[in-house]
């Protein structure tokens, strides 16, 4: 069973979503609650922003992991009934964004809890939420399929058997 | 009064107590003082001759000059003038007198200097920890420059289960804990109200969830040119107003300035910001109260704004278009028109939630006569931005300090003589309608020029300073750059207007029923109802009450009604 089929069955009716500030510059956060606002307008999906994680089915992380937050997230993970799901907003939660080498900075969202779902961007488009969401529970298709690199191609660089990237000139740049 | 003024009169207080004096522009001055003079001359500053607390900064001088340098940095608005009052101490005895005492603004900035810098302030009232994470180890400061970057300490070492030393609860009250998680808010934050009924006796806040370290960043893994991009994520609301006052800073410290379009550019960008942050703190204002529909329209009206940014910018915030000597992307001829027609609409459509609004009795008689914070009250605490205005006082840095093209167009400066909650409401919303006047006009006389410098040195030498202000939408926030070597900054400080904001947050809920709490924190524009959880605890009876979010945006709600009722 894919993903999505079974998230379908989990999830059948309205997703509660709890949004959770770790750290965040604010910039992803404003764009979630845009996400609700007139133009995107989530509800009519029946995406509903609630108050309480206890409430929740979905928590919605942005920003990168600081050391004081840990402990706070961690009970707010707790604290959200199962099944749940975690969604990564923006550059940050997927892996620390520029702050990722900070004294006071984890990491990622996945540093305090079991992400599922990765939404980068800084910030991401409110578009880009709102399709992440979909994607996620198969309300829409995937547009792209997930690139696999594999280690042998990297070996036969190192033995010189295939080219190695070249540098091109961006056109319009060249003499 | 004249920089050189200012100087004979502190010499002649003072004596040789004044060491040196340095003074990069004659508006822009550093005094050395004397270790032992610090506090008489930031009082003789503060007290006599007006100047406005706006922040500490302190320098891991060690290797250069072998000491600690603190620098604490004042402003004359009516003289638009700043003064830096710099104190070397030596590294085996990091003390200096506190001058919280006498300068009551300096209360965050001083138990900041020692969590950063490990430089005690002795005598200060209050020196609990404010930036560092509970976990983190004693003794360990992160801006001296011995503490290698990337060597940082494992979570869960000695201090594991530290926790936060909360102010024990006055006689007789109960305690209210809310956060740390709040729905819109810039940073998670933890408040406790200590309260006796409905009435809030007292509170304390534990804040800085969400510090990232980006100063430790930027004297120790950035590049002059990276910190534009860093800066702007400070803020994902207001994050034009750090990349621009970090630029006119640096560009000071090395001497050059931004070409005349650029610094229109800089001016029409954070007016288009403002624009957009203001409508978003009304609709989030309009929701803590209980009238949605506000929400609803004032994010609906700031939406074509957002996508005008991206059409200019590429993106619809963190826009990326700052650089020391510069912007990097012009707002071109066949944009213009459209830039105005949008502005035209949200005018329009922005009027008509003011009117809404201001008409709105029941909306009058939630706001007004809460969160009471009188003039000289303001004064004393140096708030800045709305929050200074609604209590009467006409500070506004683009006026008092002009940066960008300010100088060539001054905005009007508002202001609302109530010093309540309704005021800041007021004030917000009549910026929001001069700042697009600010944008007609600045479209029309912006220059046709190059829009990057082409002096920019090569090198840069090092001990060359900047400081700047940047009339943020929630207030001023200051950037202070010290030049050093590996062409990054030696110290890059950063302050931003909520910091200043928030120490006066006991005053103002001081004696407000708990229903007044979100209204009147919303007012300074930081942050609101609390999220994760409500615990109300009686402190008579023991008795232990759990309440989640909702009960407090209920409560909230509920004295809406009340007024709507009667």
């Amino acid at each position: 069973m894919a993903i999505s089929d079974a998230l379908k069955k989990l999830f059948p009716k309205s997703l509660w979503v709890y949004h959770v500030n770790v750290g965040a510059c604010n910039g992803c956060d404003i764009e979630v609650i845009n996400v609700l606002t007139p133009y995107y307008d989530a509800e009519r999906f029946g995406i509903k922003l609630v108050s309480s994680p206890r409430h929740a089915d979905v928590l919605l992380v942005c920003g990168p992991v600081t050391r004081q937050v840990l402990p706070s997230v961690k009970r707010v993970y707790e604290a959200t009934p199962s099944p749940k799901l975690v969604f990564a907003i923006g550059s940050c939660a997927c892996g620390g964004g520029i702050w990722h080498d900070s004294y006071n900075i984890l990491g990622g969202a996945d540093k305090a809890l079991p992400v599922d779902y990765y939404i980068p961007g800084c910030p991401p488009r409110p578009e880009a939420i709102l399709y992440g969401v979909a994607v996620a529970l198969g309300l829409a298709p995937k547009k792209a399929a997930p690139v696999h690199t594999k280690q042998k191609f990297l070996e036969m660089l190192e033995k010189g058997e295939v080219p190695g990237p070249q540098l091109v000139a961006p056109p319009g740049d060249s003499e | 009064m004249t920089s050189v003024e200012l100087i004979g009169k502190l010499r002649e207080k003072f004596g040789a107590a004044i060491q040196d004096v340095c003074e990069l522009t004659p508006s822009k001055v550093r005094v050395e003082v004397a270790p032992a003079s610090v506090v008489p001359v930031c009082e003789a500053l503060y007290r006599d001759l007006g100047a406005r607390f706006l922040i500490t900064a302190g320098i891991d001088s060690r290797a250069v000059r072998g000491c600690f340098d603190v620098d604490h940095i004042f402003s004359l608005d009516p003289d638009k003038m700043f003064v830096i009052v710099r104190a070397s101490v030596p590294p085996e005895r990091a003390t200096l007198d506190s001058i919280t005492p006498r300068v009551p603004a300096a209360f965050w900035a001083e138990r900041e200097l020692y969590d950063v810098l490990g430089v005690k302030a002795e005598g200060h009232p209050d020196p609990r920890r404010l930036i560092m994470p509970d976990d983190w180890p004693e003794g360990l400061f992160p801006l001296r420059k011995d503490v290698k970057y990337g060597d940082w300490p494992a979570v869960g070492g000695e201090n594991a289960d530290a926790s936060y030393p909360w102010k024990p609860a006055p006689e007789g009250t109960s305690t209210v804990v809310v956060g740390p998680f709040f729905p819109v808010l810039e940073e998670p934050a933890q408040l406790r109200l200590y309260v006796d009924g409905e009435r809030v006796v007292d509170c304390d806040y534990r804040g800085f969830y969400s510090h990232r370290g980006i100063e430790k960043m930027g004297d120790s893994a950035l590049t002059y040119n990276e910190i534009p991009f860093v800066a702007e994520r400070i803020c994902g609301i207001c994050g034009f107003i750090h990349s621009s006052c970090y630029c006119e800073t640096a560009e000071e410290a090395m001497g050059i300035r931004a070409p005349r379009r650029a610094r229109y550019i800089r001016s029409l960008m954070l007016e288009v910001e403002r624009i957009h942050s203001h409508l978003l703190w009304l609709g989030i204002a309009g929701h803590i109260i209980g009238f949605d529909t506000v929400l609803m329209q004032a994010w609906r009206v700031r939406e074509p704004i957002m996508w005008l940014c991206e059409k200019i910018t590429g993106n619809r915030k963190t826009y990326g278009m700052n650089l020391v000597g510069g912007v990097r992307r012009d707002i071109p001829k066949e944009v213009q028109p459209e830039l105005l027609e949008v502005v035209d609409k949200i005018e329009k459509e922005t009027v008509a939630i003011v009117n809404a609004v201001i008409g709105d009795t029941v909306l009058k008689a939630r706001l007004s006569g809460v969160g009471m914070l009188p003039e000289e009250k303001a004064k004393e605490l140096a708030v800045v931005g709305p929050t200074v205005r609604g209590s009467n006082l006409p500070l506004d840095a683009r006026v008092d300090h002009p940066y960008a093209a300010y100088d060539e167009i001054p905005p009007k400066v508002i202001t609302h003589p109530d010093c309540d909650n309704w005021a800041r409401v007021v004030v917000r919303l009549e910026e929001t309608i001069e700042s697009i006047r600010w944008i007609r006009e600045g479209l029309k006389q912006m220059p046709d020029g190059p829009i990057m410098a082409s002096d920019i040195p090569e090198d840069i030498p090092p001990e060359q300073w900047g400081v700047f202000v940047v009339e943020a939408p929630r207030g001023e926030a200051i950037h202070y750059v010290v030049t050093g070597g590996d062409n990054r900054p030696a110290r890059w400080r950063v302050r931003a207007p909520t910091y200043q904001n928030l120490q006066a947050l006991p005053y103002l809920i001081e004696q407000e029923t708990i229903a007044d709490v979100p209204i009147t924190l919303g007012s300074m524009d930081p942050c609101f109802s609390c999220t994760e959880r409500t615990e109300i605890i009686n402190v008579r009876s023991g008795e232990s009450k759990v309440l989640d979010q909702q009960e407090l945006l209920r409560l909230s709600r509920e004295a809406t009604e009340r007024l709507r009722g009667r």
